[in-house]
């Protein structure tokens, strides 16, 4: 019988495990596991919240008024969005002959520049120029990740201040690239940039800077080792892809000219 | 009430500066509570109110009408509370670094209740359970709170922390983890 481990207990007792009633099925069956679970229960049960400090019905009005007089006036909009609708009949006629107007001389417009066009564009350049800005941005990003998850390695008290630095600026730009990466059906990177992205929120609020025990939990805990052998795949990955992505676009410069 | 508080929103970014007061006075004392239960501290709790509802109304146009603004001024407060743990916890570092050992740990305390040997263990209690936290990174401590005392999801959590909700259960296990081991000493053996 394979026990639940402290994980899947936690899970239990705030209510998010995965299916309840096989836990629950699982802690009646186990006496290990029941026992473990009480104790468990037991602990957490003795964190109580300390009561919260009472604060009177005008502590709202007292919030208001301290932070009141540094907060400016918005501006409001000079014509709401649905303003048009207020025109008169006449007016309505008028905006109607100026979007066709401004329809004929569009399309007028689009005629002639193709007809005086001589050389056709490459409609793939923009693309491609756009991918290549991203990968070589998140190439630089990897490496930078990289280069701090070599000095965690190596770190000493006095590297403290600006591995944490760092670590928070990675972390806002992890975020943005997590989130990229996540709708673009890539699993690997977006794993390995969600496990880069703890191992930053750890780096960057700890608050007692990191103490060499602190640095040994951090490299057990979270295995900063593997991250980072990870984190060179990917960035020798995306090195290649960003090589690749130029040489496609040298290529084709070459067959316009 | 939140549809109320999306038309006094609106009223706000109308022009209308007066109107952010109401939403200050109905969201006020939620915002406190979460504010003291990380900070752990009064002052420091009523200036993160002051923080959050400040920062709220600079970011008030950026405020989406699909959220509630009871959850959205309450992430911003969680944030706030944040900043202010940590920012405490560099200032007290080495206050931090005699009081965790747990060899030194003691509580002397005056006899002033009717039951002095009751009070004086559930003070004791109190006091270690004060330290575990105190070991706990203010992330952790932050995504413990908000999990065991304000009774949270993980998925509430990430998006109050800005971080995945796996990472998100990660620290929540962490912050246990640390805990139980430093509360040890109170488990009774059968």
């Amino acid at each position: 019988m394979k026990h639940l481990n402290e994980e899947e207990l936690i899970d239990h007792y705030y209510g998010e495990s995965e299916s309840p009633a096989a836990v629950t099925e699982h802690l009646r069956e186990c006496g290990d596991c029941a026992r473990n679970y009480a104790v468990l229960e037991r602990d957490l049960a003795e964190i109580k919240p300390s009561p919260v400090p009472a604060r009177d019905a005008a502590y709202g009005e007292q919030v208001w008024q301290s932070i009141r007089g540094s907060l400016p006036v918005y501006q409001a909009p000079k014509r709401s969005r649905w303003g048009w609708l207020a025109l008169p009949p006449w007016g309505f006629a008028a905006a109607a002959t100026a979007c066709l107007l401004v329809a004929a001389a569009f399309f007028a417009g689009r005629q002639w520049e193709h007809r005086n066009t001589p050389i056709a564009t490459n409609p793939g350049n923009g693309e491609q120029g756009k991918q290549r800005v991203v990968l070589v941005v998140l190439g630089d990003h990897l490496d930078r990740s990289e280069r701090l998850l070599v000095e965690l390695k190596h770190a000493d008290p006095s590297t403290e201040v600006p591995l944490q630095a760092e670590a928070r600026d990675l972390l806002s730009a992890n975020r943005l690239y997590r989130e990229s990466v996540k709708s673009s059906q890539d699993p690997t990177m977006a794993n390995a940039l969600d496990h880069l992205e703890r191992v930053l929120t750890e780096v960057a609020n700890e608050p007692a800077g990191l103490s060499a025990a602190r640095l040994d939990e951090l490299q057990k805990e979270m295995n900063t080792d593997g991250l980072l052998f990870e984190v060179r795949v990917l960035r020798s990955r995306v090195q290649e892809d960003v090589d690749q992505n130029s040489g496609t676009s040298k290529a084709t410069k070459g067959v316009s000219i | 009430m939140e549809g109320n508080d999306h038309a006094i929103i609106r009223a706000v970014l109308a022009g209308d500066k007066d109107a952010y007061g109401l939403l200050v006075a109905r969201h006020s004392q939620n915002v406190f509570r979460v504010a003291f239960r990380i900070t752990g501290d009064e002052a420091d709790a009523d200036e993160v109110v002051q923080d959050a509802f400040l920062r709220g109304y600079q970011r008030l146009e950026g405020f989406e009408s699909r959220s509630e603004f009871g959850t959205w001024i309450y992430r911003i407060a969680v944030n706030c509370a944040l900043n202010m743990v940590n920012k405490r916890k560099v200032e007290a570092t080495y206050q931090i670094g005699e009081e965790s050992d747990p060899e030194r740990r003691q509580v002397q305390l005056a006899d002033t209740a009717a039951d002095p040997e009751r009070s004086l263990l559930s003070r004791e209690i109190e006091a270690l359970q004060k330290t575990a936290m105190r070991d706990l990174t203010a992330t952790e401590k932050t995504a413990f709170i908000l999990r065991h005392m304000e009774g949270h999801t993980t998925t509430e959590i990430a998006a109050a922390l800005q971080i995945a909700p796996n990472a998100a259960k990660q620290v929540v296990f962490r912050a246990v983890q640390k805990l139980r081991r430093n509360l040890a000493p109170l488990r009774v053996i059968p």
